[in-house]
C-alpha cells in the first residue's frame, strides 16, 4: 500500500513540475501541442459526444500513465513494484494513452477531434518499432528487463549505458518525443486542428488531460534516465536526488532539441522512421552485440557477466 | 535442454493473494472478455466494435496474467492496442456510416443491440431514435439532422443495404452458446487433463526466449523472415506505378502535396522545399 501511494505521490510531483515548467519555458512563440491550456475552470458542451468513449478517453490515457510509473525506481527501495520484465511492461502501458487520445478523440465527435484520433494512431506507428530498437541495448547489457536490475548493472559496471550507446539514446530521445507529442511531432494538437482533443474537453477531463499528456514526458524522461543515465546511481547525493536531476535534465534536453527543428507531419514521421530510425535501431543493436561480446559495459558482479 | 532450476522459495517474488481476491479478479476479467465479444459482435458502430474486441482480448489478457503467464499478457496487450487501432483506422476509412449513427437511428434495435448502442448520435431535438417505446414515424422526418463528423468519411446517399442486421445474427448466438454450454459440461465432467503438479518459472521470459532461441529458432526466423516478405510486398504494391492515376485519385494527391497552412509564429526559416514556394 505504501509503494501505491508513493507512486502516486510521486507522478504528481512529477506532472506538477512538468505542468508548471514547460509552458514557462515554451513561452509565447511557436505551438505548444500539448501543452498548451486546457479549460478546467468551465466544460465544454458539445452537441453530440459519444457518451461512453468521449469519457473513458481521458480516464484511459491516465490510467496508462499512473501504471507506467509502477516500474521506475526512485532508488533501490523506492520503487512501485519491481516488475520483473519492467521495461516490456512499460512500452506496453504507455500505449493506453494514444488508446485514451483515439477514444476521446472520436467520442467527442467534432472534425478537428477525430482528426486528431487519426494522427495520434498514424503516430503510434511511426514510434513503437524505434523506440523498442532503442531500449533494447541497455537491456542486452545489463541481461534483464527488470528496471532496478538495469540501473544496479551500470552502477557496477561504473558506466552510463549513454557512452557505449549514443545512437540509441539519440533513437531514445527522437521516438520519445514522438510519443509524447512534443515538438516537432506535436501533430495529433496542432493549432491548425484546433489542438486536437483538448480543444473539445473541459472541467475534471480537461484537468485529466493535462495530467496524462504532462505525465507521458515525465515518465518517458524519468525511463531514459534509468535505462541510459544511471537512474539513482550518483556520488554525493542521495539517490531520488539523483533521479529527478536526471530526469529534468532529460526532459529539458528532449524539449529543447525537439524545438530546433521545423515540425513534422505525420507522413515525414512515418518516412524518418521506416526509412532512418528503423535501419539505425537495428544497427545498433548489432553494435551493441558486438560491444558486448568485446566486454564493455560488462557487469563484474553479475553471476552470467565477465566470462 | 537446459536443465530446469527448482522452484526456490527464496526467489518468490510474487505476494500470496488471498482466494477471494484471485475469484474477483477472475470474474471481472472474464466479465470484461465476454461483454466485450458481446459488444462487439451486436453494436452499430465500427469504431466502438473495434473498442470492445480490444476490451475482450485485454480481458483475456487478464486470465493469462492470473495463470501468472505476464509475459505473454503484456505481449497479447500491446499486440492487441496497436493493431486493433490501426484496424480500426482502416475500417473508418473504407466504410460508409462508421460511427453507426444511421443504423442505430434507422433500425428498431432490441437487447444487446439497443444496449451497446445507446448513446450513438442522438438526435439533437432529444428523442432517441432507438428507444424501443418511441412512435418511430418521427425517425423519417429527422433524417435531414446536421451530419455530425461521423458521417463524413464515405457518406452514400439512402442506402438500404443494413448488411450488418444479417438475418444469421440468431444462428450464429445459438451456434456459441452451444459451443459454450459444452465447453462448460466438458469441465463439468472433469476429464483427466495431463496436469504438472510444479510451480511456475518465476522467470518466465527467459525461458521463452530460450524456447524461442533453440528448439523453435527455424520456425521463428521463418516467421520473421515471412513477414518481412510481406512489409516489402507492400511496399512494391504502393510504389508509384506506370498505369496514371484515376482522376479522383490526382484530386486527392494535390490536395496532399498542396502547401501546408502556415504557423503563424515561425522562428525558422523555410526550408527551401518545393512545397515551401509561394504559389
Amino acid at each position: 500500500m505504501t509503494s501505491v501511494l508513493a507512486t502516486v505521490a510521486a507522478l504528481l510531483a512529477g506532472v506538477g513540475l512538468t505542468a508548471w515548467l514547460e509552458p514557462k519555458w515554451l513561452g509565447a512563440n511557436g505551438e505548444r501541442g500539448p501543452a498548451s491550456p486546457v479549460k478546467i475552470a468551465a466544460d465544454v458542451r458539445l452537441t453530440q459526444p459519444d457518451p461512453w468513449l468521449y469519457y473513458a478517453g481521458p480516464v484511459i490515457a491516465c490510467m496508462g500513465v499512473s501504471w507506467a510509473m509502477v516500474c521506475i525506481p526512485f532508488s533501490p527501495s523506492l520503487v512501485g513494484n519491481d516488475v520483473n520484465i519492467g521495461l516490456f511492461y512499460f512500452i506496453v502501458v504507455v500505449d493506453f494513452v494514444v488508446l485514451g487520445i483515439a477514444l476521446g478523440g472520436w467520442g467527442a465527435n467534432t472534425p478537428d477531434s477525430v482528426e486528431s484520433c487519426y494522427r495520434a494512431i498514424a503516430q503510434l506507428i511511426a514510434y513503437v518499432i524505434p523506440l523498442g530498437l532503442a531500449i533494447i541495448g541497455p537491456i542486452m547489457m545489463a541481461r534483464s528487463l527488470s528496471t532496478v536490475h538495469i540501473v544496479e548493472a551500470q552502477a557496477n559496471a561504473q558506466l552510463w549505458y549513454l557512452i557505449p550507446q549514443p545512437i540509441g539514446f539519440i533513437l531514445y530521445v527522437i521516438s520519445g518525443l514522438m510519443q509524447v507529442y512534443r515538438a516537432p511531432f506535436l501533430e495529433p494538437f496542432a493549432d491548425p486542428i484546433g489542438r486536437g482533443v483538448l480543444s473539445v474537453f473541459g472541467g475534471w477531463k480537461g484537468l485529466l488531460w493535462r495530467l496524462a499528456l504532462s505525465g507521458v514526458l515525465f515518465v518517458v524522461a524519468a525511463m531514459g534516465a534509468v535505462i541510459f543515465l544511471g537512474g539513482y546511481s550518483g556520488p554525493f547525493l542521495p539517490g531520488p536526488v539523483w533521479m529527478v536531476i536526471k530526469t529534468v535534465g532529460l526532459m529539458v534536453l528532449m524539449i529543447w532539441l525537439g524545438r530546433q527543428v521545423r515540425l513534422l507531419s505525420v507522413a515525414e514521421m512515418l518516412s524518418l522512421s521506416w526509412k532512418v530510425l528503423i535501419p539505425v535501431g537495428l544497427l545498433n543493436v548489432l553494435l551493441v552485440g558486438g560491444l558486448i561480446l568485446l566486454g564493455a559495459g560488462q557487469d563484474p558482479f553479475s553471476p552470467g557477466g565477465g566470462h | 535442454m537446459p536443465v530446469k532450476t527448482p522452484f526456490l522459495l527464496e526467489e518468490a517474488t510474487e505476494m500470496e493473494v488471498s482466494p477471494v481476491l484471485q475469484w474477483a479478479a477472475f470474474g471481472i476479467f472474464a466479465f470484461i472478455s465476454i461483454a466485450g465479444a458481446l459488444g462487439m459482435a451486436t453494436t452499430m458502430s465500427m469504431f466502438r466494435s473495434g473498442i470492445f474486441l480490444m476490451a475482450s482480448f485485454i480481458g483475456v489478457a487478464g486470465l493469462f496474467i492470473l495463470l501468472l503467464a505476464d509475459l505473454l499478457a503484456l505481449l497479447q496487450i500491446m499486440m492487441y492496442i496497436g493493431g486493433m487501432l490501426v484496424m480500426i483506422l482502416f475500417m473508418l476509412l473504407f466504410s460508409g456510416d462508421p460511427g453507426g449513427g444511421m443504423m442505430s437511428t434507422h433500425m428498431r434495435l432490441r437487447g444487446p443491440e439497443w444496449f451497446f448502442s445507446l448513446g450513438l448520435a442522438r438526435s439533437p431535438s432529444g428523442t432517441d431514435g432507438n428507444n424501443a417505446n418511441d412512435s418511430s414515424d418521427k425517425e423519417e422526418d429527422q433524417r435531414d439532422q446536421a451530419r455530425d463528423s461521423h458521417q463524413e468519411e464515405g457518406e452514400k446517399e439512402e442506402s438500404n443495404d443494413m448488411s450488418m442486421f444479417t438475418p444469421a445474427k440468431r444462428g450464429a448466438a445459438g451456434l456459441a452458446l452451444g459451443i459454450g454450454v459444452l465447453l462448460i459440461a466438458l469441465l463439468l465432467w472433469r476429464p483427466h487433463w495431463a496436469v504438472v503438479a510444479q510451480m511456475p518459472d518465476p522467470d518466465s521470459p527467459r525461458r521463452i526466449g530460450h524456447l524461442l532461441m533453440d528448439k523453435y529458432m527455424i520456425a521463428f526466423e521463418g516467421a520473421g523472415l515471412l513477414i518481412l516478405l510481406g512489409i516489402f510486398g507492400a511496399v512494391l504494391l504502393q510504389r508509384p506505378g506506370k498505369y496514371p492515376d484515376s482522376a479522383h485519385r490526382e484530386e486527392l494527391r494535390a490536395a496532399v502535396e498542396d502547401a501546408p497552412a502556415p504557423v503563424k509564429t515561425d522562428p525558422l526559416k523555410p526550408l527551401g522545399l518545393d512545397r515551401d514556394r509561394e504559389k
